[in-house]
């Protein structure tokens, strides 16, 4: 496929108002370097990033009649219509839901999960290392970050535990924190200077943590060790930011400069999106997560523009009975779904060498659940964008048998990232016919 | 937990494990000793007596309402003679007066006190006391500003409740000074209430606040008389009885939630699956298995199988005394702020934060005084106003919030992890602080700790730096210094004060780095050898200086642990007597009060917007909600129980609160601005919470506060699922397990339920047919159904709307019946081993930083027998946890460690 044609006059229009995308022409310069381990030298390095929704769909609306390149676009996909050619619909994947544990606590924290169902963490979920991070391991041997993860949790109490608030895990109780205010983000990112003080004190804490280490108990040295790790992580960090000081500086990307509390909730997202895309696109990282929203939650919420009333998503899911509140629901879904496509498009007027980043990068949405009503992890909603390098067979609606594991993606997706392996928690084997062969 | 508000059924999955938290090992159940034959009156347990002795005391600048143009005014500044070190200022023209109302507690003769203040520019006044024809002059000029003469009326006859004071301006001495150009001044220090018509007793009715022999060792419990032994069944007769009444359902042929009592028959079995002894002993004792439906057992065989299950675990503990180790934890973002703050002797926090709801210009807490007062001025900073509140520092701003365990806190240190990002964030925050622009003048050690003279040679700043560090990483690492530790850092500040060429500037740095020290930021208690072993006097120390404060151990307490004499048990229990009368304790209220209420759910509580209005103020383009307000109360009635330490069961019941003028009109027949209009409808900023009486028992404690009703109801309903829950988990620490995987749904408004006249219990009921979930919401909905009287803004109905009946009878456990709310609340007074022991394991386990287990059930059983002998007295709680073995001794991590090795974490 073609890489679009695109002005300037599009970029600037595709960014939103709150952040303005900087220019084409300077981006081309800021892929960081080659390697070799992901991706060939012609398609230059490849991303993947994760969007996820929380509480299902309503499956009614959002399941095709039929399959193939052809496929009938649901009332709730009607959005991909403008980018039906560059995704792939998957249908069937699922994974066994484990008894002691909320279910949907365990659709956020377990939905990218390398566990098996019988792996269980000590707080009782299927819970190790995510997909994401472990694909990190491989692309964060030579990006500045080995990983992004982004939310748009909007909600100022704390109803729920941090497993309803999570997507990504370094392992079974060690979260991968994520970051909800698009300045903070872009503080991380783009404030260079900000990290280059810190150099000498973690030579000093570092030493603090060695002294310490062999007089602590077994579990707390464990505890410790995320302490450690981190340094180490931060330390390569400063120091990989810092050899792309002088390109970043020259990029100036502009600061979001409204809070996030005042945004409207499509504006809060896209503006998380566009920092999430400015990650990629300046190859800062090659791995990102997007959780839109926590699971359950139940708190009423406002979405300017949709909905007149603060919607109650959780609670809906489980009226799904009444017809009113279906349509409500499915109109919800249908708005994540047009969220995820105006990204899509914005990383499809995204230059990157030769092609667009879309075409360099896996975009997926999902969700744990398939539907909230009964917690159902089967048939999970999943959109697969991007081409992986021409590596996907994009444009078409694959439905596979009921049971398929979710975990075959993520096996599929992993090795197209570069990582080896043959098995990842549950998995039977490869999606063999999303890749072209 | 939360449960969704719609979530209206759960299936029976009696078994998941955050089901059946740590529960009564004693049998308290049987044990009918506590049951008083007249109700036991909590409002008397009192513990620190207020420091002026005199009970009818009133503060001008505490107790005393402040109206129109009434204010505090310090009075340090012109000596210390004043109490309190204020007094209430008015100012006025000839003919104005100043008047105030008191609360009096019963009707009857006074003297009363008066203590005003004397000064060149104050008034000659005329006293009257409305509804007495008391009328006295008193002339406050003086010319310095002195307190004046004691002014004495005598024998008032004063009615119960407000009583209104009024000071009017007549005129002024001949030498006074005009203020303002025409106006006059008064102050008034105090006004005292003595009793003249009963004798005077010393301390009526009060509960002593320390037992006499201190808190009881461990393994020295008080005991009471035991009831007769019931005999253990064999084990024949053990099968037979499983057989006859479980296995029906959990046998074999059908196995209902999962669980196979086929694997239980025998003491070995039971032994080895301890967790779901434990279970089975407390569905036993709580009469919910079998279910309704089902043959029951005879209160016989009951207490024969719980004697039976009860030999088992007191077998196991014998052999399994070892607790599960606290986790070495990472501050959390509040145990940040004010360890830093503590530290650094800054005069105040680092950054807002929304975790310290109640905001005040003055500090009315001041727990030495033993005092609560009667009325505060105070506003919320949480509800709305987190997003306009200017950082305290400039360019430092708190890291995200730590998430509350599942039925727990956010201290555990099993789920308090770090990451990358939050190690970056630890980095720019330390540095932040130090940096700030307006550091210097808030930090209260710049003087002596960052300066030095200018004249002092490199070598003699080196020496000082030196000295100062080690002292400061004492404190700072709550442990001894270490030679090597010291060098490390002191080596760093010769190298930065070689490039920066300034002191303090290095020091700044080297404090910035002690901040992001793992020895700052974790909590670390050292290996020792032994399964189990005492802390070391510094452990100790931090242990306790984290549970009260939430913050690191002040110079005193670092003095007993340097010395190691905070390891004798009564240094250990007067430095916790100290710590609870120190401001600081205020932690409890804004840490641990907070989060064990769950009270953060009312911030986002959305009661609908056109059912009900009254809720919602508009103010600019924003909509402010009454929540604010409601909030309060609950911290108020805990704080001034842990101020005056009064008993815990008046958190169920009490025959006071803390209210403002408009959330006591809340709780009224009708609501008085109801037909405002949405704009300023009712007061979003700071105003006065008085403490009023309460004669009406539907109201009192915080089952029945407006906040507690409100955040448990969905927009359009009550939810008594969701209350239910609230209850089950807050007042007995028993948090249901999660809903089920099919919800039925529930119409979201009750209009359209009462359209269909039924009440929304019969709708729920029609939804139970299935007995998987009927027996499980059989105990979680009464809960909730107790509470129906109070609609979902929390005001009370008699009826439904639609003249439908509320039913909010029910039973507890199967053995305790109540028609209402009040009838409830009197159960839970007449049984208070049931909230006395929550209240002690959500207590013990924020205090652990850990979840508690069947291992900890002996402590627990201890702590308890102090605290129900003391009536519930809030310092016996505390004393009590302390002085147990799980906070005193730490249990070493098993080898090898517990999670199977997996993909090692690098972030």
């Amino acid at each position: 496929m073609k890489p679009l044609r695109i002005s300037r006059r599009t970029v600037l229009r595709g960014a939103g108002a709150a952040l303005a995308l900087p220019l084409l022409e300077i981006m081309q310069d800021l892929r960081g370097h080659e390697d070799s381990s992901t991706g060939d030298a012609v398609s230059g390095p490849q991303r993947i990033a994760f969007f996820y929704i929380p509480n299902g769909v309503v499956q009614s609306a959002w399941n095709p009649v039929d399959t193939g390149p052809h496929f009938t676009l649901s009332p709730t996909l009607q959005p991909l219509a403008e980018i039906r050619e560059q995704v792939l619909l998957l249908s069937n994947l699922g994974r066994v839901k484990v008894a002691g544990t909320d279910g949907h606590a365990q659709a956020s924290t377990c939905w990218l999960s390398s566990a098996a169902p019988d792996e269980l963490s000590p707080d009782g979920y299927p819970l190790k290392r995510t997909i994401d991070q472990i694909i990190a391991d491989q692309t964060g041997r030579t990006t500045a970050f080995r990983s992004l993860e982004l939310s748009c949790n909007p909600y100022e109490d704390n109803k729920e535990s941090m497993y309803f608030d999570n997507i990504s895990w370094y392992g079974g109780s060690q979260v991968a924190r994520s970051l909800r205010d698009p300045q903070q983000v872009f503080n991380r990112l783009f404030r260079v200077e900000q990290h280059a003080s810190s150099k000498s004190i973690l030579d000093l804490v570092s030493e603090d943590a060695r002294t310490l280490r062999p007089r602590l108990g077994l579990r707390d040295r464990d505890k410790l060790d995320e302490y450690t790790d981190s340094v180490r992580t931060v330390e390569q960090q400063i120091e990989r930011v810092q050899q792309r000081q002088e390109e970043l500086r020259k990029f100036n990307p502009q600061r979001p400069v409204k809070s996030w509390q005042t945004m409207h909730r499509d504006e809060f997202i896209q503006v998380m999106g566009d920092l999430m895309i400015l990650a990629l696109q300046t190859d800062l990282t090659r791995v990102a997560t997007l959780m839109t929203a926590p699971e359950r939650w139940s708190t009423p919420l406002k979405i300017e523009g949709w909905f007149e009333r603060p919607i109650e998503h959780h609670s809906w899911t489980h009226d799904q009975g009444n017809e009113h509140i279906r349509n409500d629901l499915a109109k919800l879904d249908r708005f994540h779904v047009e969220q995820f496509v105006q990204l899509v498009k914005k990383m499809s007027r995204v230059a990157d060498g030769e092609t667009t980043l879309l075409e360099n990068t896996m975009f997926l949405l999902g969700s744990g659940l398939g539907s909230g009503e009964r917690h159902e992890s089967t048939n999970l909603p999943t959109i697969l964008a991007g081409r992986a390098g021409g590596r996907l067979k994009t444009g078409q609606h694959l439905r596979y048998p009921r049971e398929t594991p979710i975990a075959n993606l993520w096996l599929s997706l992993a090795r197209m990232m570069g990582v080896a392996g043959d098995r990842i928690g549950d998995s039977t084997g490869l999606l063999n016919d999303i890749m072209v062969t | 937990m939360s449960p969704p508000p719609n979530t209206q059924l759960t299936s029976r999955r009696l078994l998941s494990p955050p089901f059946f938290p740590l529960m009564a090992l004693g049998l308290c159940l049987l044990n009918s000793r506590l049951v008083a034959q007249s109700r036991f009156d909590y409002n008397t347990v009192r513990g620190r007596l207020p420091v002026a002795a005199a009970t009818g005391r009133h503060e001008g600048e505490s107790d005393l309402e402040l109206l129109g143009k009434s204010r505090i005014q310090a009075m340090r500044p012109y000596g210390g003679q004043w109490s309190g070190g204020a007094h209430l200022l008015w100012d006025g023209i000839v003919g104005e007066a100043m008047h105030s109302s008191f609360d009096v507690e019963s009707a009857g003769v006074y003297d009363i006190l008066l203590r005003c203040t004397v000064a060149p520019d104050y008034g000659i006044f005329e006293i009257t006391l409305d509804g007495t024809d008391v009328r006295q002059s008193i002339d406050l000029y003086g010319s310095q500003v002195d307190l004046a003469p004691l002014l004495k009326l005598s024998d008032v006859q004063l009615p119960a409740g407000p009583c209104t004071i009024r000071f009017k301006l007549m005129g002024a001495h001949p030498q006074a000074q005009k203020f303002q150009g025409n106006k006059y001044l008064m102050g008034l220090d105090f006004l005292e209430l003595v009793r003249k018509d009963v004798p005077r007793v010393d301390a009526p009715m009060e509960i002593s606040a320390i037992p006499a022999q201190g808190i009881a060792a461990p393994g020295t419990v008080r005991k009471s008389n035991p009831p007769d032994p019931v005999p253990s069944f064999s084990a024949a007769e053990f099968t037979a009885t499983m057989k006859q009444f479980c296995l029906n359902c959990h046998g074999k042929e059908s196995v209902e939630a999962e669980l196979d009592l086929n694997l239980f028959t025998t003491r070995e079995s039971l032994m080895s699956r301890i967790d779901t002894t434990r279970q089975l002993r407390e569905v036993i004792a709580r009469r919910e298995m079998p279910p309704e439906d089902q043959p029951q057992l005879t209160d016989r065989v009951r207490q024969r199988m719980l004697a039976t299950l009860d030999g088992v675990i007191q077998d196991y503990l014998k052999k399994h005394s070892s607790r599960s180790p606290v986790v070495m934890r990472r501050l959390n973002r509040y145990e940040y702020n004010n360890a830093v703050r503590d530290l650094l002797k800054l005069r105040g926090d680092i950054y807002p934060l929304p975790e310290k709801t109640i905001r005040s210009d003055h500090r009315y807490f001041d727990p030495a005084t033993g005092r609560f007062p009667k009325s505060l001025a105070v506003s919320n900073r949480t509800l709305g106003k987190e997003q306009i509140e200017n950082p305290i520092l400039t360019g430092v701003s708190p890291f995200a919030i730590d998430l509350q365990a599942d039925g727990g806190f956010n201290n555990r240190g099993s789920q308090l992890s770090l990451s990358p990002i939050l190690l970056e964030s630890f980095l720019t925050l330390g540095r932040s602080i130090l940096e700030s622009p307006e550091f210097d003048d808030y930090c209260q050690i710049q003087e002596t700790f960052f300066s030095v003279s200018d004249e002092s040679t490199s070598e003699q700043q080196q020496a000082i730096a030196r000295q100062r560090l080690g002292s400061f990483l004492e404190v700072a690492f709550r442990s001894p210094v270490e030679e090597g530790v010291l060098n490390r850092y002191h080596d760093f500040f010769s190298a930065r004060r070689q490039q920066t060429g300034s002191f303090s500037q290095s020091l700044k740095e080297v404090v910035a780095a002690v901040l992001a020290s793992p020895r700052f930021l974790y909590l670390c208690e050292l290996a020792a050898e032994g399964p189990e072993s005492q802390l070391s006097s510094y452990e100790l120390a931090t242990r306790l200086s984290f549970f009260l404060w939430s913050s690191l151990p002040d110079e005193t307490l670092l003095a007993t642990a340097r010395d190691g004499s905070l390891l004798q048990r009564n240094v250990l229990d007067a430095q916790t007597r100290r710590m609870l009368a120190d401001p600081r304790i205020q932690a409890l209220s804004q840490n641990f009060a907070r989060q064990w209420l769950r009270l953060d759910q009312l911030v986002t509580a959305a009661p609908d917007f056109d059912r009900f209005p009254q809720y919602y103020s508009r103010i600019g383009c924003e909509q402010w909600k009454f929540g604010l307000q409601m909030m309060i109360e609950p911290l108020l009635l805990f704080e001034s129980i842990l101020v005056e330490d009064r008993s815990i069961m008046l958190l169920i019941d009490c025959n006071y609160s803390y209210r403002s003028d408009e959330l006591q009109a809340w709780y009224g027949d009708v609501l008085p601005f109801a037909d405002r209009p949405n704009r300023d409808r009712f007061n979003t900023f700071q105003q006065q919470y008085r403490k009023r009486s309460l004669q009406d028992r539907r109201q009192g404690g915080i089952l029945t506060s407006a906040a507690t009703l409100t955040m448990t109801s969905s927009p359009l309903r009550t939810s008594p699922i969701a209350r239910g829950a609230w209850v089950a988990t807050v007042i007995f620490n028993r948090p249901p397990p999660p809903p089920p995987d099919v919800v039925p749904p529930i119409e979201a408004d009750d209009k359209a339920i009462e359209a269909q006249g039924l009440t929304l219990r019969e709708r729920l009921k029609q939804h139970q047919s299935n007995t998987a979930c009927a027996s499980c919401h059989a105990k979680i909905d009464p809960l909730g159904f107790a509470l129906e009287n109070f609609d979902a803004i929390g005001r009370w109905r008699d009826r439904y709307g639609s003249g439908l009946e509320i039913d909010a009878s029910g039973e507890l456990f199967g053995t305790m019946p109540f028609r209402n709310v009040i009838e409830l609340k009197d159960q839970l007074l007449d049984h208070p081993e049931f909230f006395q022991r929550a209240f002690s394991e959500h207590l013990l386990s924020y205090a652990l930083g850990r979840g508690l287990e069947l291992e900890d059930a002996p402590a627990v059983d201890e702590i308890l027998q102090n605290v129900a002998t003391d009536h519930g007295q809030f310092s016996t709680v505390v004393r009590s946890i302390v002085a147990s073995t799980p906070f005193r001794y730490q249990a070493r991590s098993p080898s090898p460690p517990p999670t199977p090795a997996e993909v090692k974490t690098k972030p």
